[in-house]
């Protein structure tokens, strides 16, 4: 369908996870693949105008590598209206069991809007119960330190950052043999912390997922709900 | 056992995981408990690069048609990832499934490039199969090789059980079946097998059933087939009729980013020019065309089980396609609406047109790339390059018109009868196409000219014209490339050259015989790995490996081979008859052309292999 300037359009919001071995293709990646997906499916997609039109998918929070998710938000943009469950179905069937959609609708709404993302992290380790303290004592602590590269002026530098206040909670327990933590980070653009950051500092803090128990130790990062600021469900 | 796949810490601390992990849409599971023969495709190159390859996309749609049969994917791992395999002992793994892929029946590596044999032998090592053919047990696999270098691929012969020559569509089924029918029968045994290969399967080269001699000035004496039943030569395999052979209706999706990341369309084999420096334009003759509306019919079909956005006509001279014009106005019917562009890569000069132009841009801007490869009409002609200064101009004016601000050039140092004037004219060809720029009015061509010199330095090649031809040294094509860069005095040329050390270590093992295994060898004990990756290539490994195994590289290039030498490939027949390479390189020598395929046949030798071709007589 060859499309006509202006066409208006709506916007049509998939919630789908992404995990197993999903988790490690990129968000840059995802977008690639995304975009293929929907244009195999059929929909009636609204295209950016220019020289070199393209379907306009707009993602939520991005996900980083090693992270799993039951929580990803996509927006597509259609010229006309569809079915919801035909459009879960059309998208499923072009997508691996790894990543499906779980629910489809209509919107107006904004990804600004998402304020805080809920993780669920998962560590399996040689020695729990000494981690599980140490791990407590870390995060309860005023100040969270991360080395991060940052940029002062034009030139690149590496820059001790707090990232404490974009933590909005946390709480570690043990489950079996497992440690877990629950926690609900900032996912503000301005503020946003990347749940692998948390386990850089458990890293160098608490001497777990050291280079020589890579094949003993893992853990895994589980991205479960999105929230408004005031802590209610992020739709 | 471990699989990579479950090494999530290991996953975590490697570049770009998403090459390991398997699991694309459209990738092939089938259930072991039915299947009578695992077959690893196994890649020398990492995972972008291995996805991109045509060759492999092919037969794994085709090996995988066979419900007997369950073909998956093997890639080399990073450097990275292959130092923590090795760290942890985690061996060598297949996509799909994540099995090691040591208990497979048969791992067939792709051999596009002479300096991916050192990945080879690591991938073996990492998989812990024994490097030497004759060192391997009973129950391990048959390790097998096909693609452009085993026309030639004397220097690995020690490592490799069979050699695949030809195109595999056909072969590798039959060699699948033999594999299979001795199994069933109990017949089976890795000599019975190869034996039976050799003398039973055309196409089939088994390094093992030949005794090779050499003479006391260390040139090869003869080639002896061990058995009567083994041929003396080995004649190349080929698809007759492309329209009917088997092409994907679908492709693997890669969830990362490769190199070639969209549809290929194979629009035919072989190519009508007869460049004399070009071994590709030799082995893959005769040329067969696949008709437009097979084409078609593919491409749309691809498109609806990938949604990608560019279909890129592939072949050795796109524009040589002689159904080209149906072939666009066919495929142009739906891919503007659908949002798809179409790309030709290998387009010449001379058969560049305006039409063609506008047929490619109609949805997405770029550069184009043409290549003149010699800088002086007179080498040109020695070169049988048949392109002149006047279609390259002429082209780049389609192109600044259309609107492509940027043109890539590539040429050759180092070609037989070059001089100083020649190199001189590559940076003159390059002035003249900025001239011709600035020619046009300012509201005819777009802004941001720039013009990108490319400079590979020349391989003799066997099965072409200059296979007898000496190498030029190192050290010339080095003090060659610093002319030319002085030659080159304008600042909107951007001017890049290929490693003459590379080229050098490349044309040792193109043009090598079965003495280099030792050096190949030594190379990889060393540590050599990717050494077709800029970061993954030592020279001075090379040269020390050479020495170890007592080999001197100048005896394989700067020497050249005598026309009545006995060549390390005479044991291949690839079609094209050794005398009509022979008055190839004399007409070379006298600067004298020979026309395209399509205007006259030059009786090359390759339609004695049959086929369904337009232009043999």
């Amino acid at each position: 369908m060859v499309q006509v300037k202006n066409l208006p359009y709506i916007t049509l919001r998939f919630k789908f996870y992404k995990k197993g071995a999903l988790q490690y293709i990129s968000h840059l990646d995802l977008v690639r693949t995304m975009h293929k997906i929907i244009v195999r499916a059929g929909f009636p997609l609204w295209y950016t105008e220019g020289f070199n039109p393209k379907p306009k998918l707009i993602f939520g929070a991005p996900l980083s590598i090693g992270c799993e998710s039951d929580c990803e938000f996509l927006d597509v943009r259609l010229v006309e209206r569809m079915n919801e469950s035909d459009a879960i179905a059309a998208l499923n069937q072009n997508m691996t069991e790894e990543m499906q959609v779980t629910e489809a609708y209509y919107t107006d709404g904004k990804f600004s809007d998402m304020a805080y993302l809920g993780y669920d992290f998962r560590f399996s380790l040689v020695d729990g119960t000494r981690a599980l303290e140490s791990i407590a004592a870390c995060l309860e602590r005023e100040e969270i330190l991360i080395k991060k590269q940052g940029k002062s002026g034009k030139e690149k530098v590496m820059k001790t950052v707090n990232i404490k206040p974009q933590i909005h909670s946390a709480k570690v327990y043990a489950d079996g043999e497992e440690i877990c933590i629950r926690a609900i980070l900032s996912a503000d653009p301005a503020s946003f912390l990347n749940p692998e950051h948390l386990v850089s500092v458990l890293k160098n803090e608490c001497g777990i997922l050291k280079e020589e128990n890579l094949a003993k130790e893992s853990y895994s990062i589980l991205r479960t709900d999105a929230y408004k600021k005031d802590l209610s469900p992020f739709v | 056992m471990t699989s990579i796949k479950d090494l999530s810490s290991i996953l975590k601390s490697v570049q770009k995981p998403g090459r390991y992990i398997g699991g694309e849409m459209h990738s092939i599971v089938k259930d072991k408990e039915n299947i009578s023969l695992r077959f690893a495709l196994c890649f020398p190159d990492v995972y972008e690069i291995g996805m991109s390859n045509l060759g492999s996309r092919l037969l794994y749609h085709t090996l995988n048609q066979d419900p007997a049969i369950w073909c998956e994917r093997v890639y080399a791992p990073a450097e990275d990832m292959k130092a923590q395999m090795e760290k942890h002992g985690i061996p060598l793994t297949a996509i799909e499934s994540g099995e090691d892929v040591k208990a497979f029946d048969i791992l067939g590596f792709s051999l596009h490039y002479e300096l991916c044999y050192t990945t080879v032998l690591s991938m073996l090592k990492l998989a812990g199969i024994p490097l030497l053919s004759k060192d391997r047990k009973e129950d391990e696999p048959i390790i097998l090789g096909g693609g452009p270098c085993a026309y030639n691929s004397e220097p690995m012969a020690d490592f490799f059980d069979l050699m695949n020559i030809g195109e595999g569509e056909e072969l590798l089924s039959d060699i699948c079946h033999l594999y299979m029918q001795m199994k069933a029968d109990g017949t089976y045994s890795r000599s019975a097998f190869l034996r039976r290969a050799a003398a039973e399967i055309e196409g089939v080269y088994v390094p093992s059933l030949y005794d090779v001699t050499y003479n006391e000035d260390g040139t090869i004496a003869a080639y002896t087939p061990k058995f009567p039943d083994v041929p003396k030569k080995v004649k190349k395999r080929i698809v007759k009729d492309l329209d009917k052979a088997p092409y994907p209706d679908k492709l693997v999706m890669p969830y990362i980013e490769t190199v070639h990341d969209r549809i290929t369309l194979e629009i035919y084999r072989g190519c009508i020019r007869g460049c004399r420096f070009c071994q590709a334009g030799m082995i893959y003759r005769p040329i067969r065309e696949k008709s437009p509306q097979t084409l078609c019919k593919a491409a749309k079909c691809l498109f609806e089980n990938t949604g990608y956005d560019e279909i890129s006509l592939i072949s050795l001279s796109t524009s040589d396609y002689s159904r080209l014009r149906e072939l666009t106005d066919l495929l142009l019917e739906w891919t503007d609406d659908a949002h798809v562009s179409l790309s030709l890569p290998s387009l010449r000069l001379d058969s560049f047109s305006e039409e063609l132009m506008q047929k490619i841009s109609s949805v997405r801007t770029g550069g184009l790339t043409f290549a003149p490869e010699a800088g002086t009409q007179r080498l040109r002609d020695v070169i049988n390059k048949n392109v002149t200064e006047e279609d390259l101009l002429r082209s780049v004016r389609i192109a600044f018109r259309g609107g492509k601000s940027s043109v890539k050039l590539y040429f050759m140092n180092g070609l037989p009868t070059e001089t100083y004037e020649d190199i001189e004219g590559i940076a003159k060809t390059a002035k003249r196409v900025i001239d011709t720029y600035y020619e046009l009015p300012r509201e005819e061509r777009p802004s941001g000219l720039g013009v990108t010199v490319s400079v590979a330095c020349f391989v003799p090649k066997p099965f072409t014209a200059f296979q007898w031809e000496k190498q030029d040294s190192f050290e010339s094509l080095i003090k060659k490339q610093s002319y030319l860069r002085g030659c080159i005095t304008d600042r909107r040329i951007k001017y890049n050259y290929h490693e003459a050390k590379v080229s050098f270590i490349e044309a040792v093992l193109t043009r090598g015989d079965r003495r280099l295994a030792p050096a190949i060898a030594a190379a990889v004990e060393a540590g050599a790995y990717l050494d077709a990756w800029e970061e993954g290539f030592s020279f001075d490994r090379w040269m020390r490996a050479f020495a170890s195994a007592g080999v001197d590289p100048a005896y394989y290039t700067t020497r050249g081979f005598g026309l009545d030498e006995v060549l390390p490939w005479d044991v291949i027949d690839c079609g094209i008859t050794k005398q009509f390479l022979k008055r190839e390189r004399e007409k070379a020598y006298k600067g004298e052309t020979t026309p395209a395929c399509s205007e006259h046949c030059s009786g090359c030798g390759a339609s004695a292999l049959g086929g369904k071709t337009r232009w043999c007589k």
